[in-house]
Order: C-alpha cells, then structure tokens, then sequence
C-alpha cells in the first residue's frame, strides 16, 4: 500500500537572498511498512527531505500526498493533528521535552491523543519494558545518557502507534554498539507493529539495515536501492 | 491538565525570573490593596467627619432658607415637622437648631462666625461636639455659655471663662448683642471648622435674634445613611412645599465631587500599575519564548496544536499572575490588619489632612469593590501581557523553530 507519494518535490531557501535548492524535484513513493534509507553526503538535502514529508516544512513546489491526501491542501490545525496521529518523529538531538521525566515524555502525546490512564500506563510500561528503560521512568531527560534519551525518544515516537516514524539522524550522536541495538528495536517495532521507518543518515550502519535506499545527491535521487 | 503540569514546571525552569515576576506582582497587589484601603479609610473619614461635627444625614429648613439664611427664614411651624419626623420610621434621632450668622468679639478683636443655637443633649446625640471638647465643659444648660473652636479661640485670644460679645441681626431687622461665657473650646477634625462654629444653647441663641421659641433648623440622623435619598424624599412628600429637606448630598456637594476626582486619580493609578505589570509580563514572556522556541518547535512536531501551545504559555502566565497575586493579598492583609486597628498617624502632614477634612489618623478599610477588583484585574492583565509572546510562538514554522540554535 502507498502511504506518502512525492511528486516533483522542490525546496528552495533563501540564504542572504542567495536561493539555496536543497530539494530539487524529487518523486518518490513509501510503501507501508517500509524500512527506508535516505542517505547522501552532508548538504544533499536529507533532512530537508524529511521535514517536508513530516509537515514540518512547506515545499516551494510539487505535492506530497499521505495514504492520498494532499499535505499542502491541509490547514495548521489538521496538519498538527496529522503529525499527532500518523507520525512519530525521532530526532538527531533526542528533543524530549525537559520538564518531563522519561515516562511523562513517552505518555505525553498519548494524552494529547485522549488515550485513558490505564491504557497509557499500559502501553508506556510495555514499551519501556521492550526497549529495556524501565529503570528510567522517573528521570529527567538531563539525568539520562544519550543512548538512553534516545530510547525515550524512539518510546515517545511509536508507543502511538503512528504510520511513519521519521528518524534524522537517529544514531548520529551514539555509539556504535548503542546505535546498533536502537536499530534493533526500530527494526523489531517494524516487524511487530508494522510501522514505516523513514531514516536520513549517513551512519554506514543504519544503511546498512535499509531495506530500501534512497541516495541523494545535490537534491535529486541519484540512486535507489531495494533488498 | 498535562498542558498545566507543563507550564507549572516550566514556570519553575528559570526561578529566580519567575519570582522576580510574582514578587512585582506581589507588590502590585499590596500597594493596590494599601491605596485603596487607605483612600476608603480617608472617604468614609470625611464623610463622618464632616456628617459628625454638624451636618448629620439630613436637615430640614423652611424652603428657600439655603439660599438665604437669614432668621426671617425660620421653621414655620416646628410642631408639624416634628410630627413628620415621628411618623418617619427611617429616622433615628433629631435635634433643633438656631443658625445665626454674625460676629463675636473679644475685648481686642472680633471675628465673622456661625453661632449654632442647640439643645445640649440632643444635639450630642448627633454630632461630637460634645466629645470634641478639648478643654472646659460641654454647654451644661444656662443660656449665656458659649462653646468655640480652638482656632477661633486663638485667634480672638480669649481663654476659658472669658466673656465675649455676640452680634447679629434681629428677627425685627435690628441688631441683637449678648454676652456669653466661654465654658469650653473644642477641636475637631478640621481647623477650618474650629474657626467659624460658636455654640451657644437655644435660648441663648432665640435671646439674641429675637426668635422666641422659633427655630430655624431640625438636624436628623437617619437609621441607615446610605438610604438617605428615601428618608429624603419621604420627608419632602410628607411636609410639602413649605419646607426643603436636604440630604447630605445636597449639604456637602463638594466633597462628594472630591471624592469623585480622588478615585479618578485612583484609576490613573492603578492603570499605571497595570501598565507595568504588562509591559514586565510582555518582557518575561518573550524571553521564556524566546529561550523555547526549540522546543515549542518539538512540541508542534509531535503534535500539539497550536491552540494549546498558545493556552500552555496563557496558563504560565496566569500562574505568575495568581501565584503573585496570593502573595501580595496576604502581604497586603497583614500589612492592612494592624494598620486598621491602629490607625496611620499622618500628623506629620496633619495641616494640609485637616483642612481636607479627614483628621491626622488614617483608619484604611476594607471595601470588597476595590480590592476585589484588583484580585482579579491583575492575573487577567497578565494573562494579557502573554498574549502577543503567545502569538509569537504559535507564528514559528515548526522546522524554523526546531532548527532554531
Ligand atoms: N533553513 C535553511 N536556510 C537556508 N539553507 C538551508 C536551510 N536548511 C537547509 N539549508 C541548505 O539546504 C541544503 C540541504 O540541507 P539539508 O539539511 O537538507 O542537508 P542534509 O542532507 O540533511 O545534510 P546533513 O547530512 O549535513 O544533515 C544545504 O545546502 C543547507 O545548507
Ligand atoms: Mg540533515
């Protein structure tokens, strides 16, 4: 099943009035339960890429359309609704919430969503039981490692059940090994809950894993890859 | 109800900012809660005052005497009038009056006063020249004794027992002089006053002018001051044409204008104080703003509208807002309770207070209008300093904010 569809996608920044195309009309089409690839030197407009495709961003041309529906046809609200709903995001500085402790940030937009006590305690239990942070509940992100910050990040990401999880960069800050078993986990929630994965990165690692691959190159695909 | 544990413990990221705010807020509240009570104390002072030392809530003449007090304008028939005021059930207590205008002289000099004729005892039932007596004795009945203000006493230079002439004219168009003897000098709130009252018993006064057993003024107090304006128009109805009553309103126009202008001065006050309040919330608010915006960036990506991102930092706001305003209510109260009890003694400026009419201690009260007022004013202005850093926030594109360093 097709869930997002880009069609001549264009992104254009201006820089000191310099225009700076960092999307140069890419289409591409994301099948449910995917586990895809955006990788592509530094500058090659991944992250822009993303941002697009999460809402983030507004494209100076072409569409993108979620499970057929126009992003660009949708209004704040329903696009912040959309992001609540259908996406989960993981970001390459972990971004929790610091106020909250680990728990409160995983239940967070669980709340958001209306999800009652039980379930959510339910749900956050289970989840922080499968990616072995437990014993994190009740710390603040400030008094977590990056690792495990991002373990939260990856909770407060799925434990929605979202469509798509957009990861930048998700492994760029860990280490190796701490990157190899979140991809793990990412790869395992593919599996048993069949949420698509969309990763920006150039860790060889995460390529690695891609089972399908996109390679950008100046803003345009210049490669795809499926296995 | 998470957008409210969010914005209480953001409230809490940068402390020593955020008691900056409820500590001005704090002391906005507890200034506002001083002034008011204070400028009510000083009210409802003049007011008491100025009903107190003689004009009580209502008085009763025969029409046209306000306009001029002459004693040919004396109550036409006192019996009906105190008749009228029997069957009012409004009126707690009256007393009858001769008022004189003429000139008391001492042995070097004279001086233009009023000389109130009274009955001793009914009139200490009304006003409080008996209990301003400062030296001597309040009028003990024989009709030569005369009672002046300090002031007046001054400046004729005359002592107890001093004897002083009395002129004025005549019911007949003559001129009336009598001697009385001066058995007390009083002080009251006001040195105006206590320079141009003379009392003298009613005889005394009805001697000098000729007057007989006529009078020409009936001072009343009413059960409830506030409903004056019935009692009035009650009375009026009952007596007719013949005769004016007059409500203090009528008597003392003036300072209900004062008083008017006092708490439009009052407002520009607060509104300073608000202004403030706003400007400092403004600033506040836009730095927490400013200092999140990644974060609101990530919040707005996982999902939150718009609409509570703009509530969460109402609410921060508002928390500021009544956390302060708690703390300056009770600073303010146990700053008021003693103050009530005890009075501010403002003799330091007591000349420029006693001319005004309100005595040189100050009694604030309480009054549920403006301190309410200022309880709920104040958290409302402050959620309304958030509004425009609100609006920034909800304005950022979500990437510009997250990507925001
Ligand atoms: N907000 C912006 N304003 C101006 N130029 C931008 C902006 N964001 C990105 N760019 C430019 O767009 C191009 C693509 O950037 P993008 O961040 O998408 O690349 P990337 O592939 O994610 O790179 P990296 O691997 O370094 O993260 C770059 O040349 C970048 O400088
Ligand atoms: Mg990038």
């Amino acid at each position: 099943m097709e869930i997002i569809k880009t069609i001549n996608l264009e992104k254009t920044y201006h820089d000191n009035g310099v225009p700076v195309h960092a999307v140069r009309g890419i289409s591409m089409t994301v099948h449910a339960g995917d586990f895809l690839v955006i990788a592509g030197p530094s500058g090659s407009g991944k992250t822009t890429l993303l941002n697009l495709i999460g809402a983030l961003d507004l494209p100076t041309a072409g569409s993108i359309s979620f499970e057929g529906e126009e992003l660009s046809s949708m209004s704040r609200r329903e696009l912040s609704a959309f992001r609540l709903h259908k996406l989960g995001f993981i970001f390459q500085a972990y971004n929790l919430i610091p106020v909250l402790t680990a728990i409160e940030n995983i239940e967070f937009t669980m709340m958001l969503l209306g999800i009652s006590e039980e379930e959510r305690n339910e749900r956050s239990l289970n989840i922080m039981e499968d990616l072995r942070i437990a014993e994190l509940a009740d710390k603040r992100p400030n008094e977590m490692s990056g690792g495990q910050q991002q373990r939260v990040a990856v909770a407060r990401a799925i434990v929605t059940n979202p469509s798509i999880v957009l990861a930048d960069e998700p492994t760029a800050n860990l280490d190796t090994a701490t990157g190899s078993s979140l991809l793990d986990l990412m790869e395992k929630m593919n599996k048993e809950r069949n949420i698509t994965f969309i990763f920006s990165s150039h860790d060889p690692q995460v390529i690695e894993r891609g089972r399908r691959l996109f390679v950008l190159r100046d803003g345009r695909i210049e490669q795809e890859v499926s296995r | 109800m998470m957008l409210l544990k969010l914005a209480q413990r953001n409230i809490w990221r940068n402390k020593r900012r955020s008691v900056i705010v409820i500590v001005s807020v704090a002391v906005g509240i507890t200034a506002t809660i001083l002034t008011d009570t204070l400028s009510m104390g000083m009210i409802f002072q003049m007011f008491d005052n100025q009903i107190g030392s003689h004009i009580a809530h209502m008085q009763i003449h025969r029409n046209g005497f306000r306009d001029n007090m002459v004693v040919q304008n004396f109550i036409p028939d006192a019996e009906i009038v105190e008749r009228a005021i029997k069957e009012e059930p409004s009126i707690a207590v009256y007393s009858r009056r001769v008022v004189l205008f003429g000139l008391l002289s001492s042995a070097n000099t004279s001086a233009g006063i009023s000389i109130i004729g009274i009955e001793p005892t009914q009139e200490a039932k009304l006003t409080k020249i008996k209990s301003s007596i400062v030296s001597g004795s309040y009028l003990t009945g024989s009709p030569n004794e005369i009672v002046i203000g300090r002031n007046l006493a001054e400046k004729l230079g005359v002592e107890l027992g001093d004897k002083v002439v009395a002129l004025s004219a005549t019911l007949d168009g003559h001129v009336g002089s009598d001697v009385f003897r001066i058995v007390g000098v009083f002080e009251t709130f006001s040195s105006e006053f206590d320079k141009v009252y003379a009392y003298v018993p009613l005889e005394g006064a009805q001697k000098l002018v000729g007057l007989g057993n006529r009078i020409s003024e009936i001072a009343i107090l009413t059960t409830d001051r506030n409903t004056v304006g019935m009692s009035k128009e009650a009375l009026q109805d009952r007596l007719g044409d013949e005769y004016e009553v007059l409500s203090y309103v009528d008597l003392i126009p003036l300072i209900l204008v004062q008083i008017d202008m006092y708490q439009q001065s009052m407002i520009v006050f607060y509104a300073i104080i608000g202004i403030a309040l706003i400007l400092g919330i403004v600033n506040t608010m836009l730095m927490s703003v400013f200092e999140r915006i990644q974060e609101i960036g990530v919040l707005m990506a996982i999902g939150l509208s718009n609409a509570k991102i703009f509530s969460m930092i109402l609410i921060e706001a508002l928390s500021l807002g009544i956390l302060g305003t708690g703390a300056g209510f009770v600073a303010g109260v146990l700053i008021y309770l003693p103050l009530a009890s005890y009075g501010i003694d403002l003799s330091a400026f007591s000349e420029g207070l006693k001319s005004f009419g309100t005595g040189t201690v100050i009694y604030p009260v309480f009054t549920a209008t403006g301190v309410l007022n200022a309880l709920f004013l104040i958290p409302f202005m402050t959620v309304l300093g958030a509004l425009y850093p609100a609006y920034r926030a909800i304005r950022l594109q979500p990437i510009n904010a997250i990507r925001f360093v």
